[in-house]
């Protein structure tokens, strides 16, 4: 901590004074002034800083917008908040110094009406053609109420006009088509639009478009008791449940300074690595169905039915949806089923193993998964690339690790890296940290603590705000949370999809369409995640 | 020389050890209905509105060799054009409303509309949410409602053997299309 202050203030030349800077929970919140913003963050990029999330609150500190730039470095377990507060609705972007800023102030644009000066795309990011211009839901102005009708009847900002057609990037040449996908997708699958530029069957360019999920989370938590947040947290990704849900939970834990048991932290991180082999195992299928060798794909999918049993039979519910609770667990998990879920990994590595053997013993995959949907090793910084989809194209990275929480501080992960960041890296990846989940699992089963699973009586629910990262089994995932009043105030999620999702614009260059499925499969993001 | 190693070798299959008898039951109920009223098969088109995605992948699941749902006549099929039933799933947010209606339209009739999970039969958390219109019937005529979060795939096989009993009962009776809720 005093190392990471010691670095920001030798480095600034007077941009952040020592005094400033304050401890908060999750890391260290540093005041910059709106003038000197860009200088700041052009050292903090210099000195091997990444970009983690970009968000604004309203009436952080004082009246007006506020822009929170949460920033890591590997090395340091804390994060840097950089807060800026705005004068008025406009900022400078940030983009040519963290490309994936651009993003962040596209939806912060949607939210706030902030505009944001030289920005290199200014489009609107979650509130497509059916909301009218000049409507900005995250304004504390605007209030959710059961009563909204038709997007007519929502309130916009005097400086309104009609909704735009979404501008796409055009690609011209002889011999370039079009190929649209999307909303609506082929198999049973999130809707998303991807817009692709075609010579032949090789893919020039693809341009993707998110965000027709929008459901409104984060405006949904505003206002509620965080009690009734967590199902909120639970509802961002199906398949990322807990991992969401214990994301939330700490941060409400950090801000309150409520003790989770030992025995329930066991547990949650035990259902966090289930989550994350269960996840994998679906990946792993839909790489084999997407190249139609149905019959490799089978084993992958017995086995994940089988985990989702483990999953009901641990906590009565498939997806382990209402396990996690503010102080620990919402219920206990029998022990029997802790027992059984021992035996069943003692068979579940033999048949895995066989079941990767499977793949990897088929040419005809293997010629498909190799050197397919590269992703670059130079992107994944400036993209903020994490998960698996970043260390099969050689990093080291990985949240557990890097900024360790729950038990991995004891029992730390074994992180598994491949060089090619082709789809047969991504597969072998994923193989790799299913081994490494149960040998976690193991090692939990065989350490669990006995005691309570909550935490004693949480009582009144302090005000204050904390920051969390956490590795859902995509990646790092980004939460914050302000309480004020007893209440949710501001609640700010970056799931690992938003950030992965511009890989794949990068890895379908040269490839041809027919390998898009793939490609798409094995980074497997979740469209709900991103969508909020 | 591989093709003749493949002729010969241990063949790529495995008896599972998962009977489940009370499924394997529902199944051939369904079977039955299909082979009775849509001339042995029942084409599915998924439309995902703004589900949290636990939904698609329980319907994925059905697919799976636990369940394997097309040896009783059921595919989920890639194109409107080719279904019988939509299956909804999602609140239906603003920005997939268009999207909904248009793969609505293009399906040809006769054609049904089932709801499924929470979200879908008007009951999801995210009703009252800027974003959201509140559930499948606010934009589409739906048939039938399967409630759950998300409802496992032996719920979603027993509504699409009530879809089929409440066909079969329109088609003797009245044509009053009213929804019928699966107890489930």
């Amino acid at each position: 901590m005093d190392a990471l202050i010691g670095e920001l203030s030798q480095a600034s030349n007077g941009l952040i004074k020592p005094g400033g800077v304050r401890q908060g929970q999750g890391g260290v919140y540093v005041p910059v002034l709106e003038n000197k913003l860009n200088e700041a963050l052009e050292m903090l990029s210099g000195k091997g800083f990444e970009l983690v999330n970009l968000f604004g609150v309203e009436g952080f500190e004082k009246k007006g917008f506020t822009l929170i730039y949460t920033l890591e470095k590997k090395g340091y377990a804390d994060l840097i908040f950089i807060t800026v507060s705005l004068a008025g609705s406009s900022a400078d972007s940030v983009a040519a110094i963290f490309p994936s800023a651009s993003w962040y102030e596209r939806g912060i644009s949607d939210g706030f009406g902030i505009t944001f000066n030289n920005s290199f795309d200014s489009r609107r990011l979650f509130l497509h053609e059916a909301y009218p211009e000049g409507f900005h839901p995250l304004l504390k102005s605007f209030k959710n109420n059961a009563k909204l009708g038709s997007a007519a009847s929502l309130p916009v900002s005097p400086k309104k006009g009609a909704a735009q057609e979404y501008a796409y990037k055009e690609i011209e040449g002889e011999g370039v088509y079009v190929i649209p996908v999307g909303p609506v997708h082929a198999g049973i699958i999130e809707p998303g639009h991807f817009r692709f530029s075609v010579i032949g069957e090789t893919i020039y360019a693809l341009e993707i478009r998110m965000f027709y999920k929008h459901r409104g989370v984060e405006k949904l938590a505003e206002g509620k008791p965080p009690s009734e947040c967590v199902k909120i947290a639970e509802s961002i990704s199906g398949d990322e449940t807990v991992a969401n849900s214990v994301a939330f939970c700490s941060a409400v834990e950090d801000i309150s300074s409520i003790k989770v048991p030992d025995r329930a932290l066991y547990l949650r991180s035990l259902l966090l690595e289930m989550e994350r082999i269960y996840s994998h195992l679906g990946d792993m299928a839909g790489m084999a169905i997407d190249v139609a060798f149905a019959a490799g794909a089978s084993p992958f999918f017995v086995l994940r039915e089988e985990v989702l049993r483990q999953n009901e039979a641990l906590t009565g519910s498939r997806f382990m949806k209402g396990t996690v609770s503010i102080g620990g667990l919402t219920k206990e998990t029998p022990d029997s089923a802790l027992k059984s879920l021992g035996s069943f990994l003692e068979v579940f590595s033999k048949r895995f193993s066989a079941a990767v053997s499977g793949i990897h013993s088929s040419t005809s995959t293997i010629d498909r998964f190799d050197t397919t949907g590269v992703i670059n090793k130079e992107l994944l910084s400036p993209l903020h690339i994490t998960g698996p989809a970043a260390r099969a194209s050689g990093s080291g990275v990985d949240t557990r690790v890097d900024h360790p929480y729950g038990i991995y501080s004891d029992l730390q992960p074994e992180v598994k890296t491949k060089q090619n960041g082709d789809v047969l890296s991504r597969f072998d990846t994923k193989a790799a940290e299913i081994d490494d989940s149960i040998r976690i699992i193991k090692e939990l089963l065989r350490d669990m603590p006995k005691g309570s699973i909550q935490a004693a009586p949480v009582g009144k629910i302090k005000d204050g705000h904390a920051g969390i990262v956490m590795e859902a089994p995509r990646g790092q995932s980004f939460h914050w949370v302000m309480i004020r009043g007893g209440v949710v105030y501001r609640y700010a999620i970056r799931t690992p999809s938003f950030c992965n999702w511009q890989a794949i614009e990068h890895a379908v260059i040269g490839n041809i369409v027919p390998d898009f499925p793939l490609i798409n499969k094995s980074l497997n993001l979740s469209y709900a995640g991103t969508d909020l | 020389m591989d093709a003749f190693k493949n002729l010969f070798r241990k063949k790529f299959t495995e008896d599972l050890d998962i009977k489940d008898a009370d499924f394997d039951k529902l199944g051939i109920k369904l079977k039955k209905e299909i082979d009775a009223i849509f001339g042995r098969s029942l084409a599915i088109r998924e439309l995902d509105s703004g589900s949290d995605n636990s939904t698609e992948i329980e319907m994925v699941n059905l697919t799976t060799p636990h369940y394997d749902i097309e040896r009783f006549g059921v595919t989920f099929v890639a194109s409107p054009r080719h279904a019988d039933v939509i299956a909804i799933t999602g609140a239906v947010t603003r920005n997939m409303e268009l999207a909904v209606r248009k793969t609505y339209e293009a399906t040809p009739g006769p054609k049904f509309v089932v709801a499924v999970g929470d979200d879908a039969c008007g009951k999801g958390i995210f009703n009252g949410s800027y974003a959201v219109l509140g559930g499948a019937d606010k934009v589409l005529p739906v048939d039938l409602y399967i409630p759950g979060n998300p409802p496992t795939p032996k719920e979603i096989l027993k509504g699409l053997l009530a879809l089929m009993q409440k066909i079969r009962k329109n088609r003797s009776g009245s044509e009053r299309h009213s929804p019928h809720i699966v107890a489930v």
